[in-house]
């Protein structure tokens, strides 16, 4: 259509036209609400009061000083560490033993392990609530009868992170393992039958072919299960915890939500939402500068 | 005899994840037909002592449920569809465009993952009601157009594509529209419909969000509906909660039954090489 | 042409906004009047289905039916008190006015600093020519005066009423050869506590952990503590702490269970444990679930010392702003304190009558009390409500918040009481100052 001069001016313009609708959305829903965070953030403000007071970085360094601050943000590694773990690590591997190990029943266990993705969380929380009663569950009474009085996690520091990122796993395996296995199932077969003809053990199959050639999928998998655990986490911590015990079960977005809007310091909610996303920020940054450059891209 | 054995101790790992994974689901679907008085008494036993419908019809009379689905299901299309679209769009962008600031954008973007969703809710309830949306569902679904996971998924997926491939087809004279439909959405079509099963999947349990936009019942979505039964201080009526969870998997559970042979296919033979 | 694609959908969702931003425009009328010319008021409460929601919408239904010039519509809020306590802040901060709110009384002081609100009684004489008093005919003093804040504001009447009772499990108690009546004062219920678990293995005793202090405030004031004097904290006293190691030690023993709300009723219900101390509003799912002879007792005494129990639930707010609203707001108002529609309340919820006349008139309670002996404990303990402890001003919800994290810390046996407690005080002062 266009001639071949004017390529490069139109080629600019579309690659603009092509962003309009996503930034659209964006700068009225994300990037505006953001810049007024990042204003409220040095306020004290109860979002409905006519008065706000400018209180400079006070809120930042209120958040500095606080000890729950390092606590929530230690849950929040955690949780994000366990959820790396039974979320990215485990269905990898299973992915693979899938793919390559596996013979017969393929569809019936892919069919099975994705399902409990399509619930909300909310039930989810509510279902374990029940089922991992340590006292009155079927597994707690299990325990009874061999004498074993179960702790109760809900108020156990650190055991309340296990559970609680489990509940949170349990609904996001089954969506992972699918995409991971789709990307695994896509690497020739030829390669890896040569490779087992060499006698090369399935480990460093995977290790050295495998996960290099799936990469791509890899990094989205890996980056969704951070996002993931920094964010829906959170449903299982208003259901089950409110965040307690004392603060030994909130992550970040829990926390900030706590701030909002059971104690309405905005201000000190904003301070807390701007650290998070900078704090992230980096992270991306450092995997976009040690990672991404590895990646590899079938092309 | 060894490989057998091998399969053996495969098979067994996986049957157990399928029964960690789908018991809670069992459980729920039996606790919904037991009468409370069942569920609190019977815990082992996933058959109801006496079987009843009641937790059911006392969901239907209390709710105009076909609504409720309707209501849902409307949004998290809506919401699916045009996150698609608009990621597509951004997607292709990124990956066969060259403009200045692209990794820039990209990178801001991408950073807006890890904003906690406490920063967006009061500023868009505010934007949603000053456009006098409060209490409807284009107000529930207006903020959800876009989505930079699927910008991310897409763009991973796209950079899979040969360049070569674009660029034949553009000395070809071939429009852009007809490239993306033509080229790029059949050859990433598994990743665009993994993308689809997170936005709907995602925008159909929805329930912060939600609960702030609508007041009225015949307006209200399944998660909505869900939490009426939820309460701390009259006690949650784990029975009923249980149909109406139930319900709420349905859909998506038949949805997945029906399209699944046709998803893992387009995940097992897709093109992209 | 086709490749002008992304142009299209991006004026396509142009469109849509500003359409519905226009579209909107008309609705916004609506808020306040219908299609139909009638005046529309909205109702925020918080009633689940497992708590009144059902009653709620018959109520309001009847009312609609009787008026042809006010339209109701409820609003139900998740998440109790606090959840309508969000969206209140967003629907306020967006210049809108529901007409009536249930506000749980650890708002009351936050509510009555930051919301504009009607006083009632003003409401009452002004807008009611024909019932003037209606308010002072028909509520005792001392519940009216539930609603003032801390100072002296009438912010509201009392709506849902709630008072703490224990629960009994009779058969574990006479399998642990206990009298079936219950303790009556909490060292008894320690002693029962032991017996059970040594006779029956099971826990003997569940303190009800919300994510407030009401029963605990229960507990400690009738040991004669004072949540708050004059304005500050004053929990940490002797016999606050006194009070609280009590519980701590029989969760440190193992005879009293510490865990959530949810878990420890689920455990009640189901037989696991022997007593429970928690909100009459639990009795029809306690009642629905349980196999056993259940029953409950008025709230345990300390030994020689006075019941004070706060009283629970939420008082009605009026948040209207104009006239017409106003007035319309009082006539809902006045129908939901009607004998009949406090008797359907009572009867759908379990919550205690908050006005006059209920209890004994034909229409009233009289027949439903003869039927429900769960609800007589909390009926005979009216007499020794206080206020739910509200502290003042905008550190209120955050000094509330401190006691929930040191409930943790102690029951959790991370610290004493007396050491818990005084540190919390402390920090509220400070707040408070």
């Amino acid at each position: 259509m266009q001639k071949r001069t004017k390529k490069g001016k139109w080629d600019h313009i579309k690659a603009f036209g092509f962003f309009i609708p996503v930034l659209l959305v964006f700068t009225i829903f994300v990037f505006t609400p953001f810049f007024k965070t990042l204003y409220l953030s040095f306020f004290e403000w109860n979002l409905i009061s006519p008065k706000k007071t400018f209180v400079g970085l006070s809120n930042y360094i209120a958040l500095f000083q606080d000890p729950v601050t390092v606590k929530v943000l230690s849950n929040t590694f955690v949780y994000i560490l366990i959820m790396l773990v039974v979320n990215f690590i485990v269905p990898y591997i299973m992915s693979y033993m899938m793919a390559i190990m596996l013979k017969k029943g393929q569809n019936f266990y892919k069919g099975a392990i994705f399902l409990p993705y399509v619930i909300s969380l909310v039930v989810g929380s509510i279902l374990y609530l029940w089922i991992l009663n340590p006292v009155s569950g079927p597994i707690g009474l299990i325990a009874r009868t061999f004498g074993i009085r179960l702790p109760i996690w809900s108020k156990t520091d650190g055991l309340v992170l296990l559970i609680l990122s489990l509940i949170t796993s349990w609904k996001l395996f089954g969506y992972n393992f699918i995409v991971l296995f789709a990307a695994v199932n896509n690497i020739p077969k030829e390669i890896i039958e040569v490779a087992k003809l060499d006698g090369i053990s399935n480990w460093h199959i995977f290790k050295d072919i495998v996960t290099p050639m799936s990469s791509a999928t890899g990094i989205y998998v890996l980056i969704i299960t951070i996002v993931q655990g920094l964010q829906q986490g959170f449903t299982p911590i208003k259901v089950v915890t409110q965040g307690g015990p004392n603060y030994g079960s909130a992550s970040l977005t829990y926390q900030s939500y706590h701030e909002a809007f059971t104690l309405y310091h905005i201000g000190k909610s904003s301070a807390l939402s701007v650290l998070t996303m900078v704090l992230f920020m980096v992270l991306l940054a450092l995997e976009f500068y040690f990672v991404e450059r590895n990646v590899y891209y079938e092309n | 005899m060894k490989i057998k054995e091998h399969q053996l101790g495969l098979h067994f790992l996986f049957i157990l994840t399928v029964l960690v994974l789908l018991f809670p689901l069992v459980y729920a679907l039996s606790n919904s037909f037991k009468t409370l008085n069942d569920a609190f008494n019977n815990v082992f036993s996933l058959i109801p002592r006496e079987f009843t419908l009641q937790n059911y019809i006392h969901v239907f009379t209390r709710l105009d449920f076909m609504r409720i689905v309707g209501n849902t299901f409307f949004i998290s299309t809506t919401v699916t569809i045009f996150k698609i679209i608009t990621s597509l769009l951004a997607a292709y962008s990124l990956v066969f465009f060259n403009f200045k600031g692209k990794n820039t954008l990209y990178f801001i973007l991408l950073s807006t993952m890890f904003i906690p969703f406490t920063v967006t809710m009061i500023p868009n309830y505010l934007t949603i009601s000053s456009w006098g949306l409060g209490d409807s569902l284009i107000g529930v679904l207006i903020p959800q157009l876009a989505d930079v996971l699927g910008i991310f998924l897409l763009r991973q997926s796209m950079r899979g594509i040969p360049r070569s491939l674009i660029e034949y087809a553009q000395l070809e004279g071939a429009s852009t529209y007809n490239i993306i439909t033509g080229i790029v959405i059949p050859l990433i079509r598994p990743n665009i419909i993994s993308t689809g099963i997170l936005f709907f999947v995602n925008s159909w349990n929805e329930y912060v969000w939600p609960v702030l936009i609508l007041k009225t019942k015949s307006k209200f979505t399944l998660s909505l509906a869900l939490q009426m039964f939820i309460s701390s201080e009259g006690g949650t009526d784990f029975t009923i909660a249980m149909a109406v969870s139930v319900m709420t998997m349905i859909i998506p559970i038949t949805l997945y039954l029906i399209f699944q042979r046709y998803i893992l296919d387009t995940f097992t033979t897709s093109g992209v090489k | 042409m086709k490749k002008k694609f992304a142009v299209i959908l991006s004026m396509l969702m142009v469109a849509l906004i500003t359409l519905s931003a226009c579209g909107g425009g008309s609705s916004q009328k609506d808020a306040t009047t219908s299609a139909d010319g009638k005046i529309k008021i909205e109702y925020w409460h918080v009633n689940a289905e497992t708590q009144g929601g059902i009653t709620v919408d018959e109520l309001v239904k009847t009312f609609n039916e009787s008026q042809d010039d006010i339209e109701v519509v409820a609003k139900y809020n998740p998440d109790m008190y606090k959840g309508l306590m969000q969206n209140l802040q967003a629907e306020i901060a967006a210049g809108n006015h529901p007409a009536i709110v249930q506000v749980g009384w650890a708002f009351l002081d936050y509510f009555s600093n930051n919301f504009e609100y009607q006083d009632p009684v003003a409401v009452n004489e002004k807008y009611d020519q024909e019932d003037p008093t209606f308010l002072k005919d028909n509520f005792m003093p001392n519940i009216l005066d539930l609603a003032k804040d801390s100072k002296g504001n009438q912010v509201g009447v009392p709506y849902s009423l709630s008072t703490p009772v224990l629960y009994l499990n009779r058969d574990l108690l006479k399998e642990a050869g206990l009298d079936p009546a219950g303790p009556k004062t909490w060292e008894e219920l320690n002693e029962f506590s032991k017996t059970i678990k040594e006779k029956t293995g099971k826990y003997g005793f569940y303190f009800q952990e919300p994510a407030d202090n009401w029963a605990t405030q229960g507990l400690l004031e009738s040991n004669g503590a004072k949540f708050i004097t004059d304005g500050k904290a004053t929990i940490a006293s002797k016999e606050g702490i006194a009070a609280y190691q009590f519980w701590a030690d029989m969760v440190a023993d193992g005879t009293a269970l510490h865990t959530s709300w949810d878990e420890g009723m689920q455990s009640f219900v189901d037989g696991n444990v022997a007593m429970a101390y928690t909100t009459i509003a639990r009795r029809e799912s306690v009642q629905k679930g349980a196999q056993f002879d259940v029953a409950t007792t008025t709230s345990p005494a300390w030994e020689g010392k006075e019941i004070n129990i706060p009283a629970g639930g939420c008082f009605l707010g009026i948040t209207a702003v104009d006239d017409e609203q106003i007035e319309a707001a009082w006539k809902f108002e006045k129908f939901l304190y009607s004998v009949e529609s406090v008797a359907k309340w009572t009867m759908g919820t379990g919550y205690v009558p908050p006005r006059t006349g209920v209890d004994t008139a034909e229409d009233g309670l009289k027949k439903f009390y003869e039927e429900n002996h769960m609800m007589k404990a909390a009926t005979d303990q009216m007499d020794k409500v206080v206020p739910w402890a509200s502290f003042p001003g905008d550190a209120g919800l955050q000094a509330e918040q401190i006691l929930l994290d040191v409930r943790d810390q102690i029951l959790g046996g991370q610290v004493s009481a007396e050491e818990g407690l005084t540190d919390a005080q402390n920090k509220i002062n400070e707040l408070l100052k």
